[in-house]
């Protein structure tokens, strides 16, 4: 199946990723608007990736934590730098690392 | 665990318990094994994740330049212009496949239009957009097969938090409950059945002194 994909982030990003050909964008300004758009894009069969800048979910990480606990299959999430490379400190992934396993040995190690 | 004991002293209860011990055992050993491969599974992903990682973020990083140098030469508002205009064509291919039963997608971009089709005018847009294009483009790919292994790393971290809960509650509660039973079952019988020799004992010696 093919699926459109959605860019969700900052002007520059958003703009890039148009450039690119991304189906649907938005740029966030404020938490309300954002997440309306957050749920309409999530609930539209036809979208299969969303990508979403860091700063954005660290913002709006309640929001993107219950939208991704009930989103389907075949819709895939990924939160991308901006342009001055933001990164959490917190990783999500790291987090659920550290739950499931017990320790986060190797990854620490590998990217610091 | 100061549980009241609720299992009937029976035999046939024993027979059953003991039937009952020796497939949680099983089922227990089965998910421990579930478990390790998950974990190799797992690990084999994150050491992929590690590896695209900063290739994409790489990729994405070159694009935001590129960009930046495009906002500076053609300038912001006919960037955006350029931006409105393109053609949103790119689509992700999204199927799904198994690692060991846990459902995983698999997404790959795909950009099928040439770079004469992307839409925005060649007259009003200079060299430094098609830079940034390709170059976002290239990121796009990237990113989506980085998306596929973080969605992958997601759905068995999930499937190995469940098989974890499921091998605890057998190895800490389910088997020492079954297992306490029937020790209880156990020592039950022998009680009744030295209680019950003592009463033949004492009975015989009522009929010697009798006779």
């Amino acid at each position: 199946m093919s699926y459109k994909i959605a860019a969700i982030g900052d002007l520059d990003t958003v703009v890039g990723f148009g450039l690119a050909g991304v189906a649907q964008t938005h740029v966030h300004r404020n938490a309300d608007e954002t997440v309306a758009k957050l749920t309409e894009i999530f609930s539209d069969p036809e979208i299969g990736l969303v990508l979403i800048t860091h700063r954005v979910s660290e913002e709006l990480k309640k929001e993107i934590r219950k939208l991704m606990s009930e989103k389907r299959h075949t819709l895939l999430v990924l939160r991308i730098p901006d342009k001055t490379g933001f990164t959490p400190k917190e990783d999500e992934l790291k987090e659920i690392i550290k739950r499931t396993v017990g320790a986060d040995i190797v990854l620490n190690k590998e990217r610091s | 665990m100061a549980k009241i004991i609720t299992v009937a002293p029976t035999r046939m209860e024993l027979i059953k318990l003991r039937k009952r011990v020796a497939l949680a055992q099983k089922g227990h050993d089965l998910l421990r094994e579930k478990m390790d491969a998950l974990i190799l599974e797992f690990f084999n992903i994150l050491n992929k994740i590690n590896a695209h990682r900063s290739k994409s973020v790489e990729q994405l990083m070159n694009a935001h330049k590129a960009l930046s140098k495009c906002l500076a030469v053609v300038g912001t508002v006919e960037t955006i212009q350029a931006m409105r205009e393109s053609k949103r064509e790119s689509k992700v291919d999204v199927s799904t496949r198994f690692i060991m039963g846990v459902q995983v997608p698999i997404a790959e971009a795909k950009i099928e239009r040439g770079i004469l089709e992307r839409g925005y005018s060649f007259y009003n847009t200079a060299s430094a957009i098609d830079r940034a294009t390709k170059e976002f483009e290239l990121a796009l790919l990237s990113l989506s097969e980085l998306a596929e292994l973080e969605a992958a790393a997601y759905e068995l971290a999930h499937e190995l938090d469940k098989t974890k809960r499921r091998v605890n509650a057998l190895e800490f509660i389910i088997i020492p409950t079954i297992r306490k039973n029937l020790k209880f079952i156990v020592m039950r019988l022998d009680e009744m059945e030295r209680e019950n020799f003592t009463r033949l004992k004492r009975i015989k010696a009522i009929l010697e002194e009798r006779k």
